[in-house]
């Protein structure tokens, strides 16, 4: 091939050429499609129908027969009964996303935080690494809301006490806040922060549980960092604080906007969201799957609002390396 | 240190052919060891060091410890739970909550089951993303961003919006109404020794209508049944959808020949997919699985970090893209398929609500549905009750897991390694 564009004329090689490339582009797209078809056949065929069945279910008013169901719409009905007449469902969504704005913040600094940890030399860290990934593996699904369960555990955490062991252990919990909060106040720091580290230290199990593959998203962004951007810093003389404000930071961003918009969709549609669980409740009650359905939509809408504003609020503030090319 | 060196020139003591003996004069010791520990930068080095290890222990006890605790309950007796002394380290020692669930809330066939679907959803959901993400991540196609704006909405729609109409949609699945078409009508597969390939339902006469032979549970048939492929009974014990066999005849030759068919006959507007396998593997096929937007993600930041000129100098060497794909790309990828893998496997495994949408009755007996079950033999009503059961209920959870700690042992190492090769260029 090569051999006859040589020997062909330099004006026609050229339009050769362009041609060629016009026909790889076209056959690289092709070949492109071919590659992602199965996922457009998939949505178009099997999620798309789902989709728009579910948001006529959330218009709609069913009957279930045998062998069969019977739909009739019935306007903004069941979304009326989410918002106004179901006694707890805005209750339980206000509550939900105040727990995710306070989340949320704290699992992205803490799996930064570990990454970074874990990113150093030390000794065990291939251990370490090993342990801080088991949630990630075993602790979902299902064992998420064994957990949730789990009154043993609780049992066994609390020191005295013997009955459910439920109220002994928000004793303690308390007990031990109140003690950071101490530590705190005498460190003269605002109230506000104060209350958000002392939350978020309770709540550490679940931070820690939640922030796995947020953690490797952050290693695999560190480790892509060019070894000779630190050492250049260190020639320079830059301490490691200034090196990590000035040089991982910067470049960790782009991680930081995925695991932002992970975190936020993976805590909004993880079993454990008390506004999903609630859902799933009303899903399950006679009569509730086209309520269900209308309160998962106006969920959804709120998500991805939320999405959207997380997105464009810190995608303003990630920093592109530019590729030499 | 160094200037002190350069001044005083080392004195040779002794010199051979081919070694020399230098004396240096050299520090004594204790201003040496003074120098060496006592300094700013190793203090706070080893506080550094000190911190740290407390922290990374410390937050490794945060993870195991609720593993420890469930393991410690489940060895206990039910003495135990009302044992005001006891509290980690149980008094009886005893393996009752683990031999009752094994033998009687049916572990094992919920584990024969729990595996197929969580092994072919994992290995159909690893190949399907890597090709998906390997076409986002190194093919310029118009509408590339926008079919990537759609993987990411699955992602975002909450499975929870999707609960009732998926569960319509494989209830009476019925793709494009193809069912509806295939609906008395029937395929011909194998020609007409059919007969020998085991019992499907029923054989039918198709001129009189009457049944030939009711079907017992062939080996063809039984292969499907066990595999939860396709269910050709309803768990109620009525029929349900079935694949019938048509027997007919056609003239050949003068001759009558006895010919069979295949037909599904349906109870309903379409094929009840419940309680098998094929809806998960349909969405799989799709990339729509549970969490397979992250695994396109993955893949394709991944494979992003691959350079180009590896597929181009397999296309100058006359590659099409597919097999570049899979000759080149895909062994250089083995670590991050070993991630997916992991991920999609255990996610699945433990997945509850997949797992109940499409196995809805209690004949196909999955792990996950084995929690909050209370053994016979177990059964007590005692004080301390509520402990034992939370007990009973972690330890189900835990033998759920065991597998699952086996293949996360031999399979991590992988997961790092697969998620550090991925480069950031986002």
């Amino acid at each position: 091939m090569t051999n006859e564009m040589q020997k062909s004329e330099p004006m026609a090689s050229e339009t050769n050429k362009r041609r060629k490339n016009a026909s790889l582009d076209r056959r690289k797209a092709r070949a492109g499609w071919l590659f992602i078809l199965p996922f457009v056949i998939g949505f178009v065929i099997i999620y798309l129908p789902m989709v728009v069945e579910s948001i006529r279910f959330s218009f709609s008013d069913i009957q279930m027969g045998s062998g069969t169901f019977t739909t009739t719409f019935v306007g903004f009905q069941n979304y009326n009964k989410a918002l106004f007449e179901d006694p707890s469902f805005a209750q339980v969504l206000v509550k939900g996303l105040q727990r995710l704005a306070f989340d949320i913040p704290a699992i992205i600094i803490f799996s930064l935080f570990m990454a970074i940890m874990l990113n150093q030399k030390m000794v065990g860290r291939g251990v370490f690494r090993a342990i801080f990934f088991i949630p990630v593996i075993l602790s979902t699904g299902i064992m998420e809301s064994i957990s949730a369960m789990d009154i043993l555990g609780e049992y066994m955490e609390s020191s005295e006490g013997i009955d459910t062991g439920s109220g002994t252990n928000a004793a303690t919990q308390l007990v031990s806040s109140m003690d950071l909060q101490r530590l705190f106040s005498n460190m003269k720091v605002g109230t506000e922060i104060v209350e958000y580290v002392t939350t978020a230290i309770n709540n550490i199990y679940d931070i820690v549980n939640r922030s796995g593959v947020q953690m490797l998203i952050f290693l695999s962004g560190l480790q892509s960092i060019s070894p000779a951007i630190y050492e250049s810093c260190k020639i320079d003389g830059a301490t490691a604080w200034e090196t990590f404000w000035k040089i991982t930071f910067p470049m960790i961003t782009p991680m930081i906007l995925v695991n932002a918009v992970y975190t936020v969709i993976d805590s909004f549609t993880s079993e454990s969201n008390s506004v999903m669980s609630y859902i799933s409740g009303v899903y399950s009650t006679a009569d509730g799957s086209e309520i269900s359905a209308a309160m998962s939509w106006i969920y959804f809408m709120i998500v991805i609002a939320i999405v959207a504003v997380v997105a464009a609020v810190v995608s303003a503030f990630v920093f592109y390396q530019r590729k030499s090319e | 240190m160094n200037a002190q060196n350069t001044e005083k020139k080392p004195v040779i003591k002794r010199e051979t052919k081919n070694r020399i003996r230098v004396d240096f004069d050299r520090t004594p010791l204790k201003d040496r060891l003074k120098a060496r520990f006592l300094n700013f930068y190793f203090l706070s080095r080893i506080v550094i060091w000190i911190f740290r290890l407390v922290l990374m222990v410390g937050i490794s006890y945060i993870v195991l410890y609720p593993f420890l605790t469930k393991i410690a309950g489940s060895v206990m007796a039910p003495e135990d739970f009302v044992d005001v002394t006891v509290r980690l380290i149980p008094k009886h020692f005893t393996l009752d909550i683990y031999r009752a669930i094994a033998s009687e809330l049916g572990y094992w066939a919920a584990f024969r089951n729990t595996f197929l679907l969580s092994l072919i959803s994992a290995v159909i959901q690893t190949m399907i993303c890597a090709l998906i993400g390997y076409g986002f991540a190194k093919f310029k196609f118009k509408g590339r961003n926008i079919i990537f704006l759609l993987v990411i909405l699955t992602m975002i729609i909450p499975h929870q919006t999707m609960q009732l109409s998926m569960f319509m949609e494989f209830r009476y699945f019925d793709i494009l109404g193809l069912v509806r078409l295939f609906k008395g009508g029937g395929i011909e597969i194998f020609g007409h020794n059919i007969k020998n390939i085991g019992s499907v339902s029923e054989i039918v006469d198709e001129t009189t209508g009457e049944v030939i032979r009711e079907a017992k549970a062939g080996w063809f048939a039984g292969f499907f049944e066990k595999l939860n492929i396709l269910k050709f009974k309803q768990p109620d014990g009525t029929k349900g959808d079935t694949l019938r066999l048509f027997k007919y005849y056609i003239e050949r030759r003068g001759q009558m020949v006895e010919k069979y068919r295949y037909s599904f006959e349906f109870t309903q507007n379409g094929v009840n997919l419940t309680n098998t396998y094929i809806p998960m593997v349909l969405l799989s096929l799709g990339g729509l699985g549970f969490k397979n937007g992250l695994y396109i993600f993955l893949f394709r930041q991944f494979f992003r970090g691959i350079p180009d000129e590896l597929e181009e100098s397999a296309y100058i060497d006359g590659s099409g893209t597919f097999r570049t794909f899979v000759q080149i790309i895909l062994p250089l990828s083995i670590p991050m398929l070993i991630t997916v893998f992991l991920f999609s496997f255990c996610w699945q495994w433990t997945d509850e609500f997949y797992t109940n949408l499409f196995f809805p009755s209690d004949t196909v007996n999955m792990l996950v549905k084995l929690v909050g079950k209370i053994p016979n033999s177990l059964k007590t009503d005692y004080a301390g009750q509520e402990l034992y059961y939370s007990a009973i209920r972690n330890t189900c959870g835990l033998m759920i897991i065991f597998p699952l700690v086996i293949i996360y042992a031999f399979l991590q190492r992988f997961l790092v390694q697969g998620i550090e090769q991925s480069g950031l260029a986002n």
